[in-house]
């Protein structure tokens, strides 16, 4: 673990791209385009009985270090249904000067839908990471998307002592933006600690889901399994429902997002929560 | 050039006289004193001074400039679209709904004192920057007044949710005071790029308040 925490100066710096494309071809959803630049793919879509193309994006150095930018652009055309995960957490290492940078845009287009379910991200200490985060839904799309934040990895010693984030996420509708998430801080900026901000907690996710009403927000705050995992705020705004979480544990976090999600599988998506097979190992 | 009558309209619009019912609302604060996280004149202190140089400094007020100069350019596109940046900033619908709330009654208003305006219904900071653009506040002014009326309105919403007697109301003014000029600093130095900042426990708080059972303020 410790060898993973330094970033190794001769190591050359990657501009990794990863472009995908979904159709929605003879009742199934089928990769239509690929294109990558650089270490950044994914294992053949395979077809679980729910009829949702699942995709695993792989990121074979594992972790990002001073300077390297991990570009992902996805494209869910019509009608198309597409659930994307990673088989591991997303890892910043410590920089000593340069910020390593994941942009990420996704489009869904109408009757389309995403299933955007990554492991977590883990800020190690002295870690300078940029994460810029785009979805573009039509207003007939159909979207659930977390994002999870570790801080330092306390098992091993390390309790982000040092380090920036500079994160943004944008959630679009009929390109007009409907939220606009900004996360920015050094560690010991007085938002870790600050009862406004992250209170000394750890771990940091968001749910998102659309098209949303009440009732979704309601399922979220009387979910025994997300409500005893995090201290989590769920509400409406317009038709996406936003939910944040906040924990001192990653283990705890995930189960109150799998939990989340499997509550907005059937009434955002209409399917059967099947937790994908890579999440089992 | 700033004459005498635009800084006596810069007051009106900070008075906590104006009609648009900032004091039924308590952004957070009502809730983070209910879990016992706000106890004291110093807690207090540490929140709205957070808030305002974390959250306000890096939303409200940054936007509030870019409308204020889109409205002098005659540029009223421009001002919708940060006013639209600016609601989607908004952490929970509690939060939206307040400031959409009080933007379309000063909306309301502002044809009423001889200030044209095309939209119904724009976030409070946008409503405040026609108003500001057209009576020829200075815009640093503007944004310290917007400041000034946001602090005010937070320490009498703790007045009575801590609760804290009058003389701490009027020590954490004084205290809050001084922390104005830096967040109008950090608000005019950012880049259109950098707008924004979610308050994690702000949000989550504001959140839970939309279903806090007992409360004195407002959804």
């Amino acid at each position: 673990m410790l060898a993973e925490s330094v970033s190794n100066p001769g190591k050359s710096k990657w501009h990794a791209k990863l472009s995908l494309e979904f159709s929605h071809r003879r009742n199934r959803t089928v990769l239509s385009e690929r294109a990558h630049k650089g270490p950044f793919c994914i294992q053949k879509p395979f077809y679980p009985a729910d009829g949702v193309c699942h995709v695993y994006l792989i990121h074979p150095p594992g972790g990002m270090v001073a300077g390297d930018v991990l570009d992902l652009d996805v494209q869910i055309k019509d009608s198309a249904n597409v659930l994307i995960t990673t088989p591991s957490s997303a890892k910043f290492y410590r920089s000593n000067a340069d910020d390593s940078m994941q942009k990420q845009t996704l489009r869904i287009g109408s009757n389309a839908s995403l299933e955007w379910l990554p492991m977590d991200t883990i800020l190690f200490g002295g870690s300078r990471a940029r994460i810029d985060t785009e979805f573009h839904l039509d207003a007939d799309a159909a979207f659930i998307g977390w994002e999870a934040l570790s801080l330092g990895r306390p098992m091993s010693g390390d309790h982000y002592e040092s380090g920036t984030l500079r994160q943004c996420t944008k959630i679009f509708v009929d390109s007009e933006v409907v939220l606009l998430e900004r996360l920015d801080w050094s560690a010991n900026d007085s938002v870790l600690q600050a009862d406004w901000g992250l209170a000394g907690h750890t771990v940091w996710g968001m749910v998102y889901a659309y098209p949303a009403d009440k009732s979704t927000v309601i399922s979220i705050r009387e979910n025994h399994v997300v409500q005893t995992n995090a201290l989590t705020g769920a509400t409406l705004l317009g038709r996406l429902m936003v939910a944040r979480c906040m924990s001192n544990s990653a283990q705890s976090l995930r189960l109150a997002l799998e939990a989340s999600w499997k509550t907005l599988r059937q009434s955002v998506i209409e399917r059967e929560p099947i937790p994908p097979r890579i999440w089992m190992t | 050039m700033t004459t005498n009558t635009s800084v006596y309209r810069l007051w009106q619009m900070i008075s906590p006289n104006l009609p648009v019912g900032a004091y039924s609302y308590s952004q957070g604060l009502e809730q983070v004193t209910h879990t016992a996280k706000i106890t004291d004149e110093a807690t207090t202190m540490n929140w709205i001074s957070g808030v305002l140089e974390h959250g306000l400094a890096r939303t409200d007020i940054p936007v509030l400039l870019r409308v204020y100069h889109a409205m002098r350019n005659g540029d009223e596109e421009g001002a919708l679209w940060w006013s639209q940046q600016l609601l989607a900033m908004r952490e929970t619908a509690e939060l939206r709904l307040e400031d959409l709330s009080m933007g379309a009654a000063l909306l309301r208003l502002l044809p009423e004192l001889g200030v044209p305006v095309t939209a119904t219904e724009l976030p409070f900071a946008a409503a405040f920057a026609i108003g500001a653009a057209a009576w020829n506040v200075d815009p640093t002014d503007a944004c310290a007044g917007y400041a000034w009326s946001w602090s005010e309105q937070q320490v009498t919403a703790a007045i009575k949710l801590v609760p804290l007697g009058h003389t701490a109301g009027q020590r954490l003014l004084l205290a809050l005071g001084e922390k104005i000029e830096r967040a109008v600093t950090i608000a005019s130095e950012l880049g259109d790029e950098e707008l924004g900042m979610s308050l994690p426990g702000l949000a989550i708080a504001s959140a839970k308040h939309e279903t806090q059972y007992t409360r004195l303020f407002r959804s």
